[in-house]
């Protein structure tokens, strides 16, 4: 199969098409639910598509281990092009592997402006055009207002998507029946679209909700879903 | 000879300016072999290398040999050397490959840095067991926590602490051993350094239990035994070192130690660790490769009974003649025997046997299964396999990378020129990266290696050790040919000259040959489909050596071709004409015919760079592989430094060591180790082409 092919028949076209046509540049995504749900694992699969789009990606860690991050993308491009036989995809890996960058920061406490600010870096010194950043594990819910406002200004300014994926720090926070904690709550206007992730054992599945989507408020199931064998978006 | 239970190849690992050369004389002070401390203060990690040489030589004393025997508690323990600069690779995977465990130094302000992970990469593929020092503890900054903490996240190592400090910084007095619950002081004797046991101090109680809980928690995960003593409140400090002794050598376990070798704290706990925890060569399992059985693998054995099979995995040209390291894997060696190398297929017989100390060497008749020894006199090459002449095995099957830059040098008179030739032999010998040859075209000696540095260091060798002056030129980059897509060809031989004529037909298809992925890249395979013998089996060999000469060098730029497969499907022969030349040619021919029509192109070598300097000139780093058409793959930041992984052609790398120091001040440093090879962009591989073809017509 061609990647052209691959990419038409992604789940991630249900995924965007649930979101009225994806995210969008200058605009904040965020994925979120307890820990261990398979968020890491989700976000890099919605990286590896837009890399086989031939967009650039910007890839922010806190975990301190870069080679984690790598073997996530090495799996994930592994699932996506075995289920579908892509036609010589070592060769496809190396080229999309020049359009990914992953930034790692390990220090505690680390800033917003101190992210922001080598992401500036990479961007302008490294000439490395991104199309969209993920941070992978940035706290945001413990992140203040202004924070989170820095970040839409800088996605605007870059004009690219910013994902997250997030997990409350707190213990004794409450979750929706979506997934969804309540510390997120405070930051709803700032963000775009939100979805929720959640386990369900009946239909072993975890299931994704859009809580909000195109500007509004929706709580609406997702076309998609995570497969929790090998934790990527499928229909 | 020595009990193999009793015996610990253990190397020292560490990052330059951690402390090893310290702890190393540390170590031979309490062991008794050296009755005055020295120091190494004063030296900047710059030339750390040849520092410690000159060092050795004025005191006379072998603290960075190949290997340095000493006793502790009864065990013998050889300290194998490890060199620490990456570019050295070949070197420090060959002296891993000696070890049965290792000790990793990390200082406790720098903590883990990128060579450590370098060598800890090394270490996980020869499955190496190793416990942790964290040297340095009495400098500002010390924290042996955040380095504990940076073994588990950067290394993702089990790392356990198996020791608190008591007191840090200038106030560091001792650490409280969370095994036995005791605090540890190292004032005792005439010399103040020796250990004093007391009880914990008060203030520190509540900590060292917490610690200790931690201890057992992560070792109990690895041991059933020691978690039923837990459940029953009865771990004592047998259970629990036997316990950590297993998940240690299992490779499940990190024990971490800590302390300062400048101060004389902490040595004798780590050398009881070496002791208790690391394996002795029977814990450890060796394997060789049987040459005259496919290279099937055999597992070897600790047992002085059993045939003979050792590796030489130095030569060293020392005070004393010229030193050949070996290790015994299986059986033993003894003065007067005869034994095989199995590289060069010779058998030689063993003359004087010695063991290195410190600074003595001692006179064996035998060395037995697990030991390190040194021979005098024997011609080989380090890497070779010696073997009792019954056997025909092989140790080293490791893949050695081809060179990717080479130097033409030239010695400015007679006298350099014999000293470099002499130099250039040893070099080739110790370091299978290392070659040389002159180029039959411009009469030059030619140099190769696996880095700039590489190169600069042993051009400074031989100005150094053998005096020899010689000039140096522009490096030059080892690019490769490379086919894009199928050709066929079809070729016929024809000569007649006179007497018995040539002939020979061939037909068939070159393709490109798809990297699997595997460790060992494949860059040749030679297909035979013939059918009906239109070409007899006994020629088919001699297209197969056709091809095989055909790329050794490509028609673009003059440099091997990589990843093709040949396919014969077809041909012709004649009854008197047709010959194994015959075929040859033609094989050859044709190829280099096919060749053209298959898309050729130019690859470049594409390394791996990791640049490590403080945050505020991440800027200038980006920026500086950007211009080198570089490819940024990742960049870590911590409180102080940041680093940043990228691929970068070799032939942009050129200088890059200057460029980064004064890009950051001279705070920034880099290493670089081959990558993988990379399609040349279509302007450069123009460029490439016509230097290539001027370069012929002259």
């Amino acid at each position: 199969m061609e990647i052209q092919e691959l990419n038409d028949l992604s789940p991630l076209r249900v995924f965007d098409e649930s979101l009225g046509g994806g995210l969008g540049r200058g605009n904040l995504g965020v994925l979120v639910s307890r820990h261990g749900v398979g968020k890491t694992a989700c976000l890099v699969h919605l990286a590896t598509d837009k890399l086989l789009h031939s967009e650039h990606v910007i890839h922010v860690s806190f975990s301190g281990n870069v080679e984690h991050v790598i073997n996530w993308y090495k799996e994930v491009f592994r699932e996506v092009s075995e289920g579908r036989s892509l036609d010589d995809a070592a060769s496809v890996y190396n080229n999309i592997l020049s359009n990914r960058v992953v930034m790692n920061f390990s220090q505690e406490n680390v800033t917003i402006d101190k992210v922001l600010s080598s992401l500036e870096t990479l961007i302008k010194h490294g000439s490395f055009k991104a199309d969209a950043i993920l941070f992978d594990g940035y706290k945001l819910t413990i992140a203040t207002e202004d924070d989170v406002r820095k970040i839409k200004a800088f996605a605007q300014e870059m004009n690219l998507e910013v994902w997250f994926s997030v997990s409350p720090v707190r213990a004794d926070v409450t979750y929706d029946k979506y997934g969804v904690p309540s510390t997120m709550l405070k930051y709803i206007d700032l963000i775009d679209v939100l979805i929720g992730l959640i386990y369900n054992e009946e239909r072993d599945k975890v299931v994704m909700t859009a809580v909000k989507a195109q500007g509004a408020m929706m709580e609406k199931p997702m076309g998609v879903s995570l497969d929790p064998k090998t934790m990527l978006i499928s229909k | 000879m020595a009990n193999v239970h009793t015996l610990r190849n253990i190397g020292i690992s560490a990052h330059i300016d951690s402390g090893k050369t310290t702890l190393s004389e540390r170590i031979l002070y309490y062991c008794n072999k050296i009755h005055e401390i020295h120091e190494v203060r004063g030296k900047d990690g710059v030339g750390a290398t040849m520092d410690s040489m000159e060092l050795e030589r004025e005191r006379g004393i072998t603290i960075a040999s190949a290997a340095t025997n000493v006793i502790w508690r009864d065990h013998e323990i050889n300290v194998i050397d490890t060199p620490g600069h990456v570019d050295f690779t070949i070197e420090v995977e060959r002296s891993l490959r000696v070890l049965d465990g290792a000790v990793l130094v990390l200082c406790s302000v720098g903590g883990v840095q990128s060579q450590s992970l370098t060598v800890d990469r090394q270490m996980k593929r020869y499955h190496v067991p190793r416990i942790a020092f964290i040297n340095k503890c009495d400098r500002t900054g010390a924290n042996p926590y955040r380095v504990k903490n940076q073994l588990v996240e950067k290394l993702g190592l089990n790392a356990v602490l198996m020791q608190i400090p008591i007191g840090l910084e200038d106030r560091l007095e001792g650490m409280v051993d969370l095994v036995t619950m005791k605090a540890l002081y190292f004032d005792a004797g005439p010399h103040k350094d020796q250990v004093r046991e007391e009880e914990i101090p008060s203030h520190l109680l509540e900590e060292a239990k917490a610690r200790r809980e931690e201890l057992l928690d992560g070792v109990s995960l690895c041991s059933d035994e020691l978690m039923e003593a837990m459940l029953e409140e009865n771990v004592t400090v047998e259970i629990l070192n036997k316990a950590i002794r297993e998940a240690t050598i299992s490779l499940q376990l990190c024990p971490v130690f800590m302390g300062s070798a400048y101060k004389n704290k902490g040595i004798q706990p780590l050398l009881d660790a070496v002791v208790n925890y690391l394996p002795n060569p029977t814990d450890v399992v060796n394997k060789a490769l049987d040459l005259d059985n496919h290279e099937e693998e055999v597992i070897l054995h600790s047992d002085d009974d059993l045939p003979t099979v050792a590796l030489a995995f130095k030569l060293e040209d020392g005070q004393y003649g010229q030193l050949t390291y070996i290790r015994v894997y299986q059986g033993k060696i003894r003065k007067g025997d005869e034994l095989y190398n199995t590289r060069s297929r010779r058998k030689f017989r063993v003359g004087r046997l010695i063991r290195m100390h410190a600074s003595t060497m001692e006179d064996l008749t035998e060395a037995g299964s697990g030991e390190i020894a040194a021979l005098f006199g024997i011609d080989c090459a380090s890497g070779d396999t010696f073997c009792d002449p019954k056997l025909n095995y092989s140790l080293s099957s490791m893949y050695v990378p081809n060179p990717v830059i080479s130097l033409a040098v030239k010695p400015v008179d007679k006298k350099a020129s014999d000293n470099m030739a002499k130099a250039l032999n040893r070099f080739t010998k110790e370091d299978p990266t290392f070659r040389t040859f002159v180029d039959p075209e411009s009469n030059q000696t030619i140099i190769q290696g696996m880095g700039e540095l590489h190169l600069e260091v042993y051009v400074e060798r031989m100005k150094r050790e053998y005096k020899a002056e010689v000039e140096i030129g522009q490096p030059e980059v080892a690019y490769r040919e490379a086919i894009t897509a199928r050709a066929d060809f079809n070729y016929t031989h024809k000569k007649q000259t006179g007497g018995s004529g040539q002939y020979a037909r061939v037909a068939g298809y070159i393709e490109p040959l798809v990297d699997t992925g595997g460790d060992e890249p494949v860059n040749y395979e030679f297909v035979d489909e013939i059918k009906g013998g239109t070409i007899p089996s006994e020629f088919i060999p001699s297209c197969d050596k056709g091809f095989q000469t055909a790329i050794k060098k490509g028609s673009q730029v003059g440099f091997p071709i990589l990843g093709v497969r040949a396919v014969i499907n077809d041909g012709a022969w004649h009854a008197v004409d047709s010959s194994d030349m015959a075929f040859q040619t033609a094989a050859l021919s044709a190829f280099r015919e096919a060749f053209e029509r298959a898309k050729p192109v130019i690859l470049e070598p594409i390394m791996r760079v990791e640049v490590v300097a403080p945050n505020e000139f991440q800027g200038s780093v980006f920026a500086s592989i950007n211009q080198r058409r570089g490819m940024i793959v990742s960049s870590t930041e911590d409180t102080t430094s940041s680093t940043v992984v990228a691929e970068v052609p070799l032939s942009e790398m050129f200088g890059y060591s200057t460029v980064l120091r004064s890009l950051t001040q001279g705070k920034g440093e880099f290493t670089m180790e081959i990558g993988k090879y990379g399609r040349v962009p279509v302007s450069v591989s123009e460029e490439l082409k016509k230097a290539y073809q001027e370069k012929r017509k002259h």
